[in-house]
């Protein structure tokens, strides 16, 4: 029997294959950078390459594979990529299922911890805040819960950034519809007041959270960040070379307390950079948690 | 314990009536396909799989897949055959098949959300297992789609004590089987076993589905059960579970399902978890996409 009557069915017209030059670009920038993109964003990240050969005037992506690992620009070009790849990320509520398993399994874990601490009491760090959207989601979710887990606690939130304009920006707290297109009308009525065609954190909100520069390459400064609960790092190591990443990432360990949380961007990872954090998954998310390098039993 | 008493349950699980057989065109293929590969004829595959028309378009469908590594168009089961190869098409016709053995009407689990995980599981055990060396990775995802046999089962036999522990799981956010041991007494890896065995499955497959939540009570085929073990946890923490959020944190290396792997995979030591966890990502569109196109609800 010959299969015509199958040949005859429509079958669903099968997806472009992936040019092999854009998963080598792709496991590059993991390589180097710590942030993946995964098979259903491939199409979003040739189109990033795209736009980057255009500025480049290089025809292939074999040619603008070139680029990220030969030629003198490899560095420049890199950034240039990585800056394509997080452009229009930060906005309030970004990573929705992160901040879930933060409320209703970190946080009940770090209060369990810290309340054998004198002092009942929360610190954070929103480590790379650029515009102050994810510091102040922080404080959001920590003032739901100070009618309820949090009652009789207190919290602060360190929120840091390298870019003078980007504090400066989130210190006023006035967002447009991008930023807060994640809002629901709940936390929009609860936490912001509108002004104009902008939304403004309400002043509650912002006691919570102060604003600095901060440079992670300034290792005094770094080291001052002690006794923290919870660290936030969104897409902030993968502008970081391998020996400068160890380097924040030891900070970060010595800076949190023992039962402290690390939690990065979105498909970011630490792979290959850190074996004294150890990974941890949470419902469809991931962090890092602080453990002993240990061996495991073979 | 439940209503009823176990030994109860066991009885009604122990017949079996209201289950159906395997499907028509399932065992024929199945005991075909058992064979090794050199003594297959590619037209006698084509053949059984062309015999059932509705599975011959199942077939092309996932054929389609860049799940299946297929990225040009084939129209024709000879074609899929040609360009896929048997193993691939044997995965390929049994996972079509098995699709027929949802029951109807309503259920507390979606049965498109449980073939979703079905499918996800497989394709994410074929991925671990060829990522960490692993002998079989086509029987990885036999396994890994065939795992949760029992729960079909329990939809079948026990509609009203299963719905108690859905509930459960949902309600508590703890992970199914757990539910269901405290509901019923038993779990979907007993209830799979009684099928997996009257179906006279492989002793590898039946261990898989009788075992994957207990992975140190199996020591005869200890790599597979434990492959498949930790490819179900991962898709039930990334969101491609049974539609329950299981409110835990999870440490792959502290799992014993990873003790018992490294025995038979030594890279698994430096496994990079996060990228897997992120190219699952990646396929859950994908895995909803094709269980859209393949199940039709009775």
């Amino acid at each position: 029997m010959i299969d015509s009557t199958a040949s005859a069915m429509k079958v669903d017209s099968a997806q472009a294959a992936p040019d092999p030059q854009l998963i080598r670009i792709r496991d590059l920038v993991y390589q180097v950078a710590g942030i993946f993109q995964p098979d259903n964003k491939l199409r979003l990240m040739a189109d990033r390459c795209e736009k980057r050969m255009k500025v480049l005037g290089v025809a292939t992506l074999r040619e603008y594979y070139e680029c990220l690992t030969i030629k003198p620009i490899r560095q420049a070009e890199l950034l240039a990529l990585l800056n394509e790849i997080t452009i229009g990320e930060t906005c309030f509520f970004r990573n929705q299922p992160q901040l879930d398993a933060l409320r209703n399994i970190v946080l009940p874990q770090i209060i369990e911890a810290r309340a054998k601490l004198p002092l009942p009491h929360l610190r954070l760090w929103s480590a790379a805040c650029s515009t102050g959207e994810e510091p102040y989601t922080l404080s959001m979710l920590l003032l739901e819960e100070s009618a309820g887990r949090l009652k009789g606690w207190t919290f602060e939130i360190l929120a840091t950034d390298l870019n003078e304009r980007s504090i400066a920006q989130a210190k006023l707290g006035s967002y447009g519809d991008y930023s807060t297109r994640n809002v629901t009308p709940y936390y929009r009525q609860k936490y912001f007041v509108e002004r104009g065609e902008n939304l403004h954190v309400r002043p509650e909100v912002q006691a919570h959270v102060s604003f600095s520069r901060l440079n992670f390459r300034d290792d005094a400064r770094m080291a001052f960040m002690k006794g923290l609960d919870l660290i936030m790092c969104c897409n902030a190591l993968i502008y970081f070379d391998g020996a400068s990443k160890r380097r924040v990432i030891q900070h970060f360990y010595s800076n949190l307390l023992p039962h402290g949380y690390l939690f990065l961007g979105h498909s970011e990872s630490l792979y290959g950079i850190s074996d004294d954090f150890r990974l941890v998954h949470l419902p469809s998310a991931t962090a890092y948690v602080k453990g002993e390098k240990r061996t495991v039993a073979r | 314990m439940a209503e009823e008493p176990k030994e109860i349950l066991r009885k009604r699980l122990g017949g079996l009536e209201q289950m159906p057989s395997i499907p028509v065109a399932l065992a024929p293929l199945l005991r075909y396909l058992e064979q090794p590969l050199d003594r297959l004829e590619m037209q006698q595959v084509v053949d059984l799989i062309s015999q059932d028309k509705s599975l011959a378009a199942q077939c092309l469908h996932m054929a389609n897949s860049p799940l299946f590594g297929r990225w040009q168009e084939v129209d024709s089961i000879r074609g899929a055959v040609l360009a896929l190869g048997m193993q691939r098409m044997r995965d390929i016709a049994i996972s079509c098949s098995v699709l027929k053995l949802t029951p109807s009407g309503q259920t507390c689990l979606d049965p498109t959300v449980f073939w979703e995980h079905s499918m996800g599981c497989a394709v994410v055990s074929r991925r671990f297992a060829k990522r960490i060396g692993f002998a079989n990775p086509e029987k990885a995802y036999l396994a890994g789609l065939l795992h949760d046999l029992g729960i079909l089962v329990n939809l079948w036999i026990l509609p009203k004590e299963f719905t108690a522990a859905f509930e459960l799981a949902r309600t508590r956010g703890i992970p199914l089987h757990e539910a269901e041991l405290s509901t019923l007494g038993l779990t979907h890896g007993d209830s799979g076993r009684m099928l997996a065995e009257q179906w006279q499955l492989t002793p590898d497959l039946i261990d898989v589905i009788a075992l994957h939540h207990g992975v140190m009570d199996g020591t005869a085929h200890g790599g597979l059960l434990a492959l498949v073990s930790l490819s179900d946890l991962l898709c039930r923490m990334g969101g491609l579970g049974h539609g329950l959020v299981e409110e835990r944190q999870i440490d792959f290396l502290d799992q014993p399902a990873f003790a018992l792997l490294l025995k038979e995979c030594p890279s698994l030591q430096t496994f990079d978890w996060a990228r897997l966890t992120f190219e699952m990502e990646g396929y859950i569109d994908e895995v909803h996409r094709l269980v859209a196109l393949l199940y039709r609800p009775q």
